[in-house]
């Protein structure tokens, strides 16, 4: 599958502004990390926050720096490496535009993060209108979604060239993975451009009074689903193609898992209303419709599941592994970069699961805007996927750095790996139980008045402390190895793994790289799922509301 | 004997190197993994609304 045109070595020039993206995703990871552990600390009640800090104010710092901003930074300097990698060396065009897309998310960055730390942006990361936040909030918002096209942009060229250069051929697997990642990227937070562009914007620049709270809901989901399998997408670029290196087996089907992004690209987004099935204003035939298209993701996550049990399962077989179940044993258990994505992709059973929950329409009214929910994505974003890229941090930092990835850091990867499931285990399970019972997500602590039914979720709010208590020792210990393959670890080579496909004669059609047809579809769909609720909504718009502030000041 | 030996031949002859039983009865627990965690909550709506 890989050409043979292909460097082995990711370019240093390439490796550099890789390495830029994820030390501002560490960064992210930290400082995060603190604010979801003093959230856990307050909701437990046995802890109040010094200095007038508000607990919104940190549930914001924790949800923007974790669920955007860590991982758009490493998705991006992923992919940019993946594809130095596998379609060559970035031209210096491609690379300077990645500089310049880098520069402008980092600023970004700091703008929302100042306007949050001066209490001008509790919004937390979905910032729902009518909650109104400072502009220069929204304005650094934008500035990390462009920053991240102009990153997508590098990306797409140095694709484009590859093409170029080999007309006819299947472009490498992790680059054509990495392509459909971004450029479902860029369909899907167009709606989140519009909304910040056409109605926060000009509404906290008091150009305008009111804002469409439905309109601007809606073009939040449109984005904010994608927004998970942006996340979810890379965390499968390593499972199909560099896990299987890495255990010493082969890519179980090249076809089929290019197959299974291609209907990522297709149905991650015309879905967005299945995160609001509780909201007024839109009918529910179209509800329907979108649950429909969301019950359609699940085809290629099981293709996911099926093609990963079989990769694994003829490496044990090629191993000598008998019985129905003796394949499990001889898998590379002592190997950090298998082991600590491995949680990862057993964690997505449960999350999946309670995924298909979500979005079951009656049954989102058992969990909707309880902590289940927050449960839910504990596991597939700071689970699945956040393993993941740690098991992807443990080779390919010391590839770019020169360095490699000693037994010792191995042995404390694997378990931080564990320490992590561990804390998870507490943290999400607790939410998901006490979400059952109706505890409410998005709230600081409360005993509501001494209500019996919420007396019932305080044992799992202190589960749940005690869970992200072992969550941030996971995250020193992951601190401690990051800093360690940047800066201390010894010189040497540390291999970028790339697997190979079990049947090379088995070409990938050619039809998979057809754009016109896949955006043509991807187009359709969401034209389909959402022209006429949105005609419907504008028509029948009810009169605007004016900002809200509900949080104090320093 | 000789018939304890006839029957670890056999043995040696199903376990084929290629064979995916593993990955079906894996797919299967997945299938009904989903079914009963779906079906709890599902009982759970039912019981209440």
């Amino acid at each position: 599958m890989s050409s043979q045109t292909t460097k082995l070595k990711v370019d240093p020039r390439d490796g550099k502004l890789a390495m830029a993206h994820f030390y501002v995703a560490f960064i992210a990871l930290t400082l995060g990390g603190l604010m979801g552990l003093l959230q856990t600390l307050v909701r437990s009640g046995k802890f109040e926050l010094p200095w007038g800090i508000d607990y919104y104010q940190i549930l914001t710092v924790h949800g923007v720096l974790m669920g955007l901003v860590l991982t758009t930074f490493f998705i991006m300097g992923f992919q940019y490496a993946a594809i130095s990698r596998t379609a060559g060396t970035h031209s210096p065009a491609a690379r300077r535009i990645g500089w310049i897309g880098f520069w402008v998310m980092t600023v970004g960055t700091i703008m929302a993060a100042t306007m949050v730390l001066l209490k001008e942006a509790s919004v937390l990361y979905t910032f729902y209108a009518p909650l109104k936040a400072h502009w220069i909030f929204y304005l650094g918002m934008t500035f990390v979604v462009i920053g991240s096209w102009l990153d997508g942009a590098a990306q797409i060229m140095t694709y484009a060239r590859w093409r170029r250069e080999n007309p006819g051929k299947p472009s490498p697997l992790l680059s054509f993975m990495a392509i459909i990642n971004t450029v479902m990227w860029i369909v899907a937070s167009l709606g989140v451009a519009a909304t910040v562009l056409f109605q926060l914007l000009p509404w906290s620049l008091g150009l305008v009074d009111t804002v469409d709270v439905l309109v601007s809901r809606t073009l939040f989901w449109y984005f904010g689903h994608p927004l998970v399998y942006f996340w979810l997408l890379p965390a499968y670029m390593c499972w199909y193609a560099i896990i299987p290196k890495i255990i010493g087996g082969k890519i179980f089907s090249d076809s089929l898992a290019r197959l299974s992004f291609i209907l990522f690209l297709l149905f991650s987004i015309p879905v967005g209303f299945h995160h609001q099935l509780t909201e007024p204003g839109i009918d529910p035939a179209w509800k329907f419709l979108q649950v429909i298209l969301t019950f359609m993701v699940i085809i290629p996550s099981l293709m996911t599941a099926f093609s990963l049990f079989a990769t694994f399962e003829r490496f044990g077989r090629s191993k000598g592994a008998t019985g129905l179940f003796g394949w499990f044993k001889v898998l590379p258990w002592k190997d950090a970069r298998f082991t600590v994505p491995f949680i990862g992709m057993a964690s997505f059973i449960p999350a999946g699961a309670g995924g298909i929950i979500n979005a079951s329409n009656q049954m989102n009214q058992v969990v909707h805007n309880t902590i289940w929910v927050t449960g839910h994505f504990h596991l597939t974003a700071a689970t699945s996927v956040v393993l993941t890229f740690f098991g992807i941090t443990f080779w390919l930092v010391p590839h770019l750095t020169g360095r490699v990835l000693t037994k010792a850091m191995n042995k404390l990867a694997i378990i931080q790996g564990w320490v992590w499931f561990i804390g998870m285990a507490f943290m999400s399970g607790a939410m998901h139980f006490q979400g059952l019972l109706g505890g409410p997500r998005r709230s600081a602590y409360s005993t509501y008045g001494d209500s019996a039914q919420a007396m019932e979720w305080i044992p799992y709010q202190i589960a749940q402390a005690v869970g992200g208590s072992i969550l941030f020792l996971g995250i020193i210990l992951m601190i401690i190895i990051f800093v360690n393959l940047a800066f201390f670890a010894p010189k040497g080579e540390e291999e970028f793994p790339v697997g190979e496909a079990e049947n090379l004669d088995e070409k990938a059609p050619m039809i998979f790289e057809n754009w016109k047809l896949w955006l043509g579809i991807t187009a359709a769909l969401i034209l389909f799922a959402y022209t006429i609720p949105f005609i419907d909504m504008i028509q029948n718009a009810p009169p605007g509301s004016p900002g809200f502030k509900t949080w104090g000041s320093w | 004997m000789a018939k304890a030996e006839l029957k670890t031949n056999k043995k040696t002859e199903i376990e084929d190197s290629s064979s995916l039983k593993g990955t079906l009865a894996s797919v299967f627990f997945l299938g009904i993994f989903l079914v009963v965690t779906w079906l709890s909550v599902y009982f759970l709506f039912l019981d209440r609304f």
